[in-house]
C-alpha cells in the first residue's frame, strides 16, 4: 500500500467495513477534513460541511439547511396557492380559458426575472438578505388577492406573487456556501426537493382552508380571498427567521467577512461574464426549463385537469394534485443522490447520464398521462411523470456547483430562471388556447420534455469527459485547476483572488470517479481564514 | 412512497364507485313535455343575494295523457346562456346527460305534480356573473331524466337574463390585508437598519 495520499490502493476507505457509503457523508481521505475547525459537524478546507445531518439544527450547517428549505416551500405555497382555487376563482372574476392560462403563465414568469436577479445579490450580498428582502416584500403581493375584483387584477397579482420563487436561487446558493461538493447533490436535492413540495401542499392545504373558512360562515367568494392570508402570514415568519437565526457562510455572515478582508470582494461584470460566455449554463437553462418548468406547468393545471376530465370534487381533485407536487419529498432528494451515486463510480459521465434517464423517462410518461382515459391509470401515470422529472431537478443541481466557481450565483440563477422560463412558454403554447383541450396539452408538453432532454449529450468537461467523449488527455488542459482557475486573470491571480478556485479544484477531484487521481494531491494548505 | 400508495390504492376505489353510477341518458332523447317560465324579463339584471326569481311550470296538455305517469321528481336549475359558455369548457352543453355541463346551479327539487308548481328563489350569493336562462328536468323513479321545459326556445336565444354576483370583497378584508403588508416591509426595513448601524458600531471600535 502506498503511503502518498491518493495514489493506487491507498485508500482506506471500506477496509474496516464500518465506514459509512452512502453519499450523506465525505468518509473518503481524497477531501481532508480541517482539523483546525470547530463546528459540530466535520468540514473540509473551507468550512463546508461534509456529513448530511438530516435532522439536526446545528449551527450553522444545518440550521441553515432548514431554513432555507422552509423558507423556499413557502413561497411554493404562495405562488401556487391559486391553482387549486381556481375552480372558484374563475367564477367569482368570470374568467376565460385565456385568462386562467395567462395567470398561470404570469405566476411563473415573475420569477424569471427574480431569479436573475438574485444570483448576482447571491454573489454580491449574500444568501441571507436575498432570501429575506425578497420573502418580506412579496408578502404584500399575497394578501393583495383580497382585493382582485377582475381578469387582469388576478393576473397581476399572481406575477407579483411569482417573484417570490427568486428563493430558489437563494436555497441552492445557501446550501452550496455550506456543504461539500460530494454530498452537494444530495443536499441540494434534498433542500430544493422539500421547498418544490410547497406546490404540492398548497393543493392540499388551500382547498382545505377554503372549506374551514366557509364552515365559519365566509361565502364562497370571500373565503377563498380570506385563505390567502395564511400562506401570507407565513411569508413575513419565515422572513423573521431567516433575518434572526441564519448566516451567510460557515464563518459568519458575509458583510462582516467582507470587511475584515477575508471574503474578497468580487466585481458583477466579471461575474456575469463568466456566466454567459459558458455555453455549458446555456445548455442547463434550457434542460432546467424540461424539468422543473414542466413541474410548474403542471402545478398549474393539474387540479383543474383533474376536476373537469373525471368530474371529481374540489378537495379530491386537490388531493390528487398534492401528490403530484409531494412526490418532491422523496423524487427530487432522490435524484440528488442518484447522481451522487453514479459519480462515485462514473464521475461526472454518471451525473450526465442519470440526468437524461430520468427526464426523458418523465417525459415519455408525461405523453401517457394525457392519454389516460381512466382516473386510477391518470393518477399513476402522473406519479410516475412527477417522479421523473422531479429527480431530473435534482440531478440538475448535482451539475450546476461544477460549470463554475466564480459565477456559481449568476449560473444557479439562470438556471433557476430558465425553469421558469420554460413553464411560462409551455403554459402559453399548450394550456392557454381554447382549441387545445388540457389532455393534449400535456401530451405535447410530454414530447417537448423528450426532444429539449437531448443537448445533454453536449455537455463537455475537459477534466472529466461527457456522456460519450472521454476526459482531454493533456495534462495541464485535463486537470481540474486549470479549468477553474482559467476563470480569473493574471491579474486576480497575482492578488491571490483565485484561492477559492483553487480549493474548490482540490476538492472536485471526486468528479473522477473511480479513476484513481494521477496528479499528486497537493499537500495541506493552510485556510485563508483561520 | 408509502402516502402516494396509499392515495393512489385510495384513488382506484373511488373511481370503481363513480364507475358503478354510469348511466346513457341523452338530452335530445328528452320528451320537452314541460311548460316553464321565469319571471326575469329578457334583458334584466339581477343582484345576487337580493333578488327574487319566480318559476312557475307545468305539464303541457298538448301531450297525450299518460305522457306523465312515470314523472316522479322535477329539478329547477339556473343555466348558462351560450354567451357565459364561450371560451369556458367548464360550462360545455353536451348531449349526454352526465357529462353535461350547461345547469350547475340548482334552485329547488320537488315530488312532480301534474298542475301548475312554482316557487320563489332568492339568486343565491354564490351565483357567478353571467347570462342565464332557467330550465326543469323531470325524473322517473330511477333518477334518470325523461322530460324537461326550459324559460328560453331551443336555440337558447331568447328571454335570457343576467346576473350581477357578489365581489366577495370586503372593507374589513382589505384593512387587514393593508395593515399585514405595512408592517412585514416595516419589519425588514428596521432589521436592516439596526444590523448595518451594529456593523457600523463593530467598525468603529
Amino acid at each position: 500500500m502506498g503511503d502518498i495520499e491518493g495514489s493506487p490502493g491507498s485508500s482506506m476507505h471500506g477496509v474496516t467495513g464500518r465506514e459509512p457509503v452512502l453519499a450523506f457523508s465525505v468518509a473518503s481521505p481524497i477531501v481532508l477534513t480541517d482539523p483546525t475547525a470547530k463546528f459540530d459537524l466535520p468540514v473540509d478546507s473551507e468550512h463546508k460541511a461534509k456529513v448530511f445531518k438530516l435532522f439536526s439544527f446545528a449551527n450553522p450547517h444545518m440550521r441553515t439547511f432548514h431554513l432555507s428549505w422552509i423558507s423556499f416551500f413557502t413561497c411554493f405555497v404562495s405562488t401556487f396557492a391559486a391553482a387549486p382555487l381556481v375552480p372558484i376563482i374563475r367564477d367569482n372574476l368570470n374568467l376565460t380559458k385565456g385568462d386562467v392560462g395567462n395567470a398561470g403563465v404570469a405566476s411563473v414568469s415573475g420569477s424569471i426575472f427574480s431569479r436573475l436577479v438574485m444570483g448576482a445579490v447571491c454573489d454580491l450580498l449574500g444568501p441571507r438578505y436575498g432570501c429575506a428582502f425578497v420573502i418580506m416584500l412579496t408578502a404584500p403581493t399575497v394578501f393583495c388577492m383580497s382585493f382582485v375584483a377582475d381578469a387582469s387584477g388576478y393576473i397581476a397579482v399572481r406575477f407579483m406573487i411569482g417573484f417570490s420563487l427568486a428563493t430558489f436561487v437563494t436555497c441552492q446558493y445557501w446550501m452550496s456556501t455550506m456543504f461539500n461538493g460530494k454530498i452537494i447533490g444530495t443536499v441540494n436535492g434534498t433542500a430544493a426537493g422539500w421547498g418544490n413540495m410547497g406546490g404540492g401542499a398548497t393543493q392540499l392545504i388551500m382547498p382545505l382552508l377554503y372549506d374551514l373558512i366557509q364552515r365559519f360562515g365566509a361565502t364562497p367568494f370571500t373565503a377563498w380571498r380570506i385563505a390567502f392570508f395564511i400562506p401570507g402570514w407565513l411569508h413575513v415568519i419565515m422572513g423573521i427567521l431567516v433575518l434572526t437565526l441564519g448566516q451567510d457562510l460557515p464563518d459568519g455572515n458575509l458583510g462582516a467577512l467582507q470587511k475584515k478582508g477575508d471574503v474578497s470582494k468580487d466585481k458583477f461584470s466579471k461575474v456575469f461574464w463568466y456566466a454567459v460566455t459558458n455555453y455549458r449554463t446555456w445548455i442547463f437553462v434550457l434542460l432546467y426549463g424540461y424539468s422543473m418548468g414542466v413541474e410548474l406547468s403542471t402545478d398549474n393545471v393539474i387540479a383543474e385537469y383533474f376536476f373537469d376530465r373525471f368530474d371529481l370534487k374540489l378537495q379530491t381533485a386537490g388531493i390528487i394534485a398534492a401528490t403530484f407536487g409531494m412526490a418532491n419529498l422523496l423524487a427530487r432528494p432522490f435524484g440528488g443522490y442518484a447522481s451522487d451515486v453514479a459519480a462515485q463510480r462514473f464521475g461526472m459521465r454518471g451525473r450526465l447520464w442519470t440526468l437524461w434517464i430520468l427526464q426523458t423517462l418523465g417525459g415519455v410518461f408525461c405523453i401517457l398521462l394525457g392519454r389516460s382515459n381512466s382516473l386510477p391509470i391518470a393518477v399513476t401515470m402522473m406519479i410516475i411523470f412527477s417522479v421523473g422529472a422531479q429527480a431530473a431537478c435534482g440531478a440538475t443541481f448535482g451539475i450546476i456547483p461544477f460549470i463554475s466557481r466564480r459565477s456559481l450565483g449568476i449560473i444557479s440563477g439562470m438556471t433557476g430562471a430558465g425553469g421558469n422560463f420554460g413553464s411560462g412558454l409551455t403554459q402559453l403554447l399548450f394550456f392557454t388556447s381554447s382549441q387545445i383541450s388540457t389532455a393534449m396539452g400535456l401530451t405535447y408538453m410530454g414530447i417537448m420534455i423528450v426532444a429539449c432532454t437531448m443537448p445533454v449529450t453536449l455537455v463537455h468537461f475537459p477534466q472529466w469527459g461527457s456522456m460519450f467523449l472521454p476526459p482531454s488527455r493533456d495534462v495541464v488542459k485535463g486537470s481540474e485547476e486549470h479549468y477553474y482557475v482559467s476563470e480569473w486573470t493574471e491579474d486576480e491571480k497575482q492578488q491571490g483572488m483565485h484561492q477559492g478556485s483553487v480549493k474548490f479544484a482540490e476538492n472536485s477531484r471526486s468528479e473522477r470517479g473511480r479513476r484513481v487521481a494521477s496528479a499528486p494531491t497537493p499537500p495541506y494548505a493552510t485556510p485563508n481564514h483561520a | 412512497m408509502a402516502a402516494s400508495t396509499l392515495l393512489f390504492v385510495a384513488s382506484i376505489l373511488l373511481s370503481s364507485f363513480a364507475l358503478s353510477c354510469y348511466a346513457s341518458g341523452t338530452f335530445s332523447a328528452l320528451q320537452k313535455s314541460i311548460l316553464l317560465t321565469s319571471s326575469p324579463k329578457s334583458g334584466q339584471v339581477l343582484k345576487a343575494g337580493e333578488a327574487n326569481i319566480t318559476v312557475t311550470w307545468s305539464f303541457n296538455k298538448t301531450y297525450p295523457a299518460g305522457t306523465d305517469s312515470a314523472y316522479k321528481t322535477v329539478k329547477v336549475k339556473l343555466c348558462y346562456a351560450p354567451i357565459s359558455q364561450k371560451d369556458r369548457g367548464w360550462r360545455k352543453t353536451k348531449d349526454e346527460l352526465k357529462k353535461d355541463r350547461t345547469c350547475q346551479h340548482k334552485i329547488v327539487k320537488r315530488d312532480y305534480k301534474p298542475e301548475t308548481d312554482s316557487v320563489t328563489w332568492t339568486v343565491e350569493r354564490d351565483i357567478p356573473t353571467a347570462t342565464y336562462f332557467v330550465r326543469a328536468y323531470v325524473y322517473n323513479a330511477e333518477e334518470k331524466e325523461v322530460a324537461y321545459g326550459q324559460s328560453t326556445n331551443d336555440g337558447k336565444k331568447t328571454n335570457l337574463f343576467e346576473v350581477e354576483a357578489i365581489t366577495g370583497r370586503h372593507v374589513s378584508l382589505d384593512i387587514a390585508s393593508v395593515c399585514f403588508s405595512v408592517f412585514s416591509i416595516v419589519s425588514l426595513a428596521g432589521f436592516f437598519y439596526l444590523e448595518k448601524r451594529k456593523g457600523a458600531a463593530s467598525q468603529q471600535k
